[in-house]
């Protein structure tokens, strides 16, 4: 049988390429050669990312405008960057394709459902949110949902360790790929806040799916056992579901159907949502009301002391309104000390970067988390302000405390000097004091003590990785001294004026 | 196949309807896109360079500073003898001023302890104010121990409201960030009844303290400005100076009523408590305090503020020749 070529064979085609390009770019977010922005060029294209920014934080910052692009193309074409670009859709009509329902039970499971409105009540959560000033976009949107889930899910299995936030983004991409195997790109249906808005904009497109009403059609529902938005292209077709996948134009065995502009016999009104106006201004009230209790959990004085937020982070108030938790920062880290965040910055910082020094260290030299960085929550930094090379360092993410009854010179009558030796600043934050420490026999040995010197410690961490006292070291990494955040701060020091 | 339209036949109307919608968003978002692209965030903070500095309540900044003491009738006829020694209210408060008083209202304790400044003084302070023509006398504090407790036990809430003035403090008051200006002291929050006042008295109270070794007039205005004060302490000599250069009053009015010699700031026992009875009013803050450090037996270089404030061109520490005892 000769393979006729077909639109869906194009979109598939397209679909594949941005499959490799995603991953493709995720491997380069590690490599220096790589520029951060070009590594984190997919996150920029996503519109969510620059509408979520642009309401938090009132910017659009770097390169992200480009989803704007993306954007306004939707109000002419539709949907397209989720039947065409949009790498967990792709994945999910793989998945349903090797393992989704039979083709008997399509054209039942792939009718519209009014819970698929679910996903526009979501929208509007993420959305008032962000005009408060916190964007959780990220926590759902499917670009940075993918990154963050390789990055702390597949990456370990290569590099470093998982982590419990890294599992359970992991989890719910897994999830989402097993319920398409149940309902055709499930989660694009009913839950996508990125679907919604770009389904909210697509009801303005002059381009859409449009069934003529000749007479030619003759009802047969193969449209419908094809169709992966859920968008009715046989009734009155919802353009704000359609994927623009165009399996429906390929299927259509009366060439009744086509996508472009309207032909004379056609009338295609488009159906409303299906959500009220009451509900979305319940939606609307309700995260106003609830979103201030969940920041009050979170940021401020009750941040855990040991959450440390990775160099060239804005203030907290300013870094949570432009992370999107793609875990971008923790996929590009050589020490791999990133971690997506599970508790210690409350409810707000779920799945934000924090660094964990047990698993590696801020590398001195090393700039790169805020190169790829496609929000600039953590701006673009030279090495020169992060290494403390003859005097104190202008961008510092803490300062080491010494925890004297774990230290063995000071505790155990054992010498070791680990910390001062690693200590990477000059002259070295991390210094010995000679001393002399009697041991049980009663024999005095000769040990170096290690003191810090706060003004110096970039907080760096690699005292505390290296730190020979098992899990919990002796020498151990807090906030405070933070040159992102004013407040932190326990020296007065005179400035350079 | 043929049987099937393909030409398009629109009306202009429908051409409007078809293509309007689509372009008007694609013009907003455009629109949009370039108003936000590449702006800072509003989270990120403004250039210190666009923060003001405070202003300088001084009636005639180019005078030759002076001092005036008065004793021995306690605190109000001191205060108006000192006062009138000093050229006299009408001098330093016109009509429709906006007065803002800064007394030593710290701590949560009574009159007695001399930890905070006499009640009696700061009543006596409000009326002559309002007598001038004030518009309104504020007496305010960013006190250390809980201010509600505080300014009632100190009796300043109540000696201030009998007298016609109001008071305030951290809890219910705003703050404006300012720019103080100092090689320690950058940006910080004032409280925001002292940033606006017309008119700034400071009204310390001469005390022992801990660090410094005596607390007077510029240690004072570490009560007018909120913040991460306890890291100032590292610093303490330099940031006196500082305060003092940033914070330049219409008056100091150093109260020596009781003396606290030990035991401060807080103090609390009677017996570290020295009467001495004593007011000065004063336009030079730098020779007010080198005079009230003697009463705690310092010289000038014991209390190293001083002489940094007077490389500040703050005033003098030669107190003796600006300084007229009625």
């Amino acid at each position: 049988m000769k393979l006729r070529p077909r639109a869906r064979h194009l979109r598939i085609v397209v679909q594949t390429l941005f499959v490799l390009v995603f991953a493709i770019l995720f491997f380069g977010l590690a490599v220096d050669r790589v520029p951060g922005w070009v590594a984190s060029m997919l996150l920029s294209l996503d519109p969510l990312t620059a509408v979520g920014t642009a309401l938090a934080d009132w910017t659009i910052p770097a390169w992200t405008w480009i989803g704007l692009v993306i954007l306004a193309a939707t109000a002419f074409l539709g949907r397209f960057f989720c039947g065409w670009i949009c790498p967990l859709g792709t994945l999910q009509q793989f998945m349903s394709w090797i393992a989704g329902p039979e083709r008997r039970k399509r054209n039942k499971i792939n009718r519209y459902r009014r819970w698929f409105s679910l996903k526009y009540i979501i929208l509007t959560v993420i959305l008032v949110w962000a005009a408060l000033g916190a964007d959780h976009a990220g926590w759902l949107d499917p670009i940075p949902l993918l990154h963050r889930a390789v990055a702390g899910g597949l990456r370990p299995l290569w590099f470093g360790g998982m982590t419990t936030g890294g599992w359970l983004s992991f989890g719910m991409v897994a999830a989402i790929l097993l319920l398409s195997a149940w309902m055709p790109r499930f989660y694009c249906r009913a839950v996508c806040p990125l679907g919604a808005m770009l389904g909210v904009v697509a009801r303005l497109a002059p381009f859409r799916i449009r069934r003529t009403t000749d007479g030619s059609c003759s009802g047969c529902t193969l449209c419908l056992m094809a169709c992966q938005g859920a968008d009715e292209p046989l009734a009155d077709h919802r353009v704000s579901e359609c994927h623009v996948c165009l399996n429906c134009l390929d299927s259509c065995a009366d060439e009744s159907l086509h996508y472009g502009l309207p032909l004379p016999t056609v009338t295609t009104p488009t159906p409303s949502l299906d959500v009220g106006r009451r509900r979305f201004l319940v939606t609307a009230l309700a995260t106003a009301a609830v979103a201030p209790v969940i920041r009050a959990t979170s940021g401020g004085k009750t941040r855990a002391a040991d959450a440390i937020r990775p160099p060239g982070a804005l203030d907290e108030a300013g870094f949570l309104s432009r992370c999107i938790t793609c875990g971008a920062c923790s996929a590009s880290c050589p020490t791999n000390v990133i971690i997506s965040d599970l508790g210690s910055t409350g409810i707000e910082g779920l799945f934000t970067p924090v660094l964990d020094m047990r698993r590696g260290w801020c590398e001195p030299s090393c700039i790169r988390c805020g190169e790829v960085c496609p929000t600039e929550a953590l701006t673009v930094l030279t090495p020169e302000v992060k290494q403390a090379i003859g005097g104190p360092a202008e961008v510092r993410i803490g300062t080491v405390f010494l925890d004297r009854g774990r230290c063995l010179p000071w505790a155990m009558a054992t010498p070791c000097i680990v910390c001062e030796e690693m200590c990477p600043t000059s002259p070295k934050a991390i210094w010995l004091e000679p001393a002399q420490v009697r041991t049980r026999e009663g024999r005095t040995i000769d040990v170096q003590q290690p003191l810090i010197d706060p003004e110096l410690c970039t907080g760096c961490g690699l005292c505390e990785n290296r730190c020979p006292v098992g899990e919990e070291a002796a020498i151990r990494v807090s906030s405070v001294g933070e040159s992102r955040d004013p407040k932190n701060r326990m020296l007065t020091t005179i400035r350079s004026v | 196949m043929s049987d099937k339209p393909t030409a398009y036949d629109v009306n202009r109307r429908d051409l409007l309807k078809l293509w309007g919608p689509a372009v008007l968003a694609g013009a907003a978002l455009t629109a949009i896109g370039t108003g936000l692209s590449a702006r800072p965030g509003r989270h990120e903070p403004p250039s210190p360079d666009l923060i003001p500095a405070p202003p300088d309540w001084r009636v005639d900044p180019g005078a030759a500073g002076k001092v005036a003491i008065a004793g021995g009738e306690g605190p109000r006829a001191n205060l108006g003898r000192a006062m009138l020694a000093a050229g006299g209210i009408d001098a330093f408060v016109n009509k429709g001023d906006k007065v803002a008083i800064k007394p030593n209202c710290a701590w949560d304790r009574k009159p007695a302890q001399a930890a905070n400044t006499d009640p009696n003084l700061i009543g006596e302070l409000v009326r002559l104010c309002l007598g001038a023509g004030a518009a309104s006398v504020m007496v305010l504090d960013n006190t250390c121990h809980d201010p509600a407790r505080a300014f009632k036990r100190s009796g300043i809430e109540e000696a201030t409201l009998a007298a016609g003035g109001t008071v305030a403090h951290q809890k219910n008051t705003g703050t404006v960030t300012l720019n103080l200006g100092g090689a320690v002291l950058g940006l910080w929050e004032v409280l925001e009844p002292i940033a606006n006042a017309d008119r700034l008295i400071n009204v310390p109270v001469v005390k022992h303290h801990s660090l410094g070794r005596g607390t007077l007039g510029m240690k004072n205005w570490f009560g007018a400005i909120v913040g991460g004060r306890p890291s100032l302490h590292q610093r303490l000599d330099q940031v006196c100076a500082e305060l003092g250069a940033a914070f330049r009053p219409t008056l100091t009015v150093i109260d020596a009523t009781r003396v606290l010699t030990g035991g401060g700031p807080t103090g609390g026992s009677l017996d570290l408590v020295r009467d001495d009875d004593l007011i000065a009013v004063a336009t030079d803050p730098v020779a007010v305090d080198t005079w009230g450090a003697t009463l705690l037996d310092f010289t000038p270089a014991e209390l190293p503020y001083l002489a940094i404030a007077e490389r500040l061109g703050l005033g003098t520490t030669d107190w003796q020749s600006v300084t007229t005892k009625v």
